[in-house]
């Protein structure tokens, strides 16, 4: 897993977005990374997921209802999807 | 509440029996779906499944179950290539996520031959049948491998 901080998107009050480059990464992996820095960043965190498993269409829109998260983006790429999420509760 | 209970989490129950890295990487990806999903799991290495966390057996080569000789061993070789990570560290990982307790059947240690020392530290204790079907009697899904 790589992760990055980029500089927060305009309009928002210095908020963290973190990249958690999954490529490569097989199923459950992508969900497992995403589970993992989740429960490590505070509330208010927005994650960049990239993931290249089919099996992550399902399964991260299933996990972060479930788990009461919002999925903010989800954008087909070139051989991989990025998700962009947001932990909205602790 | 009103009974003074706390609320039980789902829980999976896994009894595993093999030994061959094909039966233990699905074992190790779905407890790691599992734990994704919060629920806690309560894994039971009876048998070969014992062998598997023998610490002499941590760098042994991958190993296919009988049947599957050729394919299996090509399976193995197009894993490595991909840099799949092994059930180990699957397993080490949905550890580091979720609650994962793994318990060594005292039957199978005792016919073995093993001490506790021998096993990988993820292996919690040794356990008794009658204690892990106790701590699995709530599971909501069992599995047998």
């Amino acid at each position: 897993m790589t992760e990055s901080e980029l500089a927060p998107a305009e309009g928002r009050a210095a908020q963290k977005r973190l990249v958690v480059d999954a490529r490569g990464s097989w199923c459950p992996g992508p969900l497992m990374e995403l589970v993992r820095v989740i429960q490590e960043e505070p509330a208010g965190t927005e994650f960049e997921l990239l993931s290249s498993d089919e099996g992550s269409r399902k399964d991260i829109p299933m996990w972060l209802e479930k788990a009461g998260h919002q999925l903010v983006e989800m954008t087909p790429e070139s051989g991989f999807d990025r998700y962009v999420v947001r932990k909205t509760h602790d | 509440m009103t009974t003074g209970e706390a609320p039980r989490a789902a829980q999976m129950a896994v009894v595993l029996t093999e030994s061959a890295s094909d039966k233990l990487l699905p074992v190790a990806t779905l407890v790691s779906g599992a734990v994704a999903m919060g629920m806690r799991v309560d894994i039971f290495a009876s048998y070969w499944g014992l062998t598997a966390f023998l610490r002499a057996n941590a760098t042994a080569p991958a190993t296919v179950s009988p049947g599957h000789g050729p394919e299996g061993l090509e399976l193995e070789e197009r894993l490595r290539a991909k840099k799949a990570p092994s059930w180990r560290a699957l397993l080490e990982m949905a550890r580091s996520i979720g609650e994962v307790h793994i318990y060594a059947c005292s039957q199978s240690m005792d016919l073995l031959g093993l001490t506790k020392e021998q096993l990988d530290p993820m292996v919690e204790s040794v356990s008794g049948v009658a204690t892990f079907v106790d701590r699995t009697r709530d599971a909501s899904v069992s599995y047998f491998v």
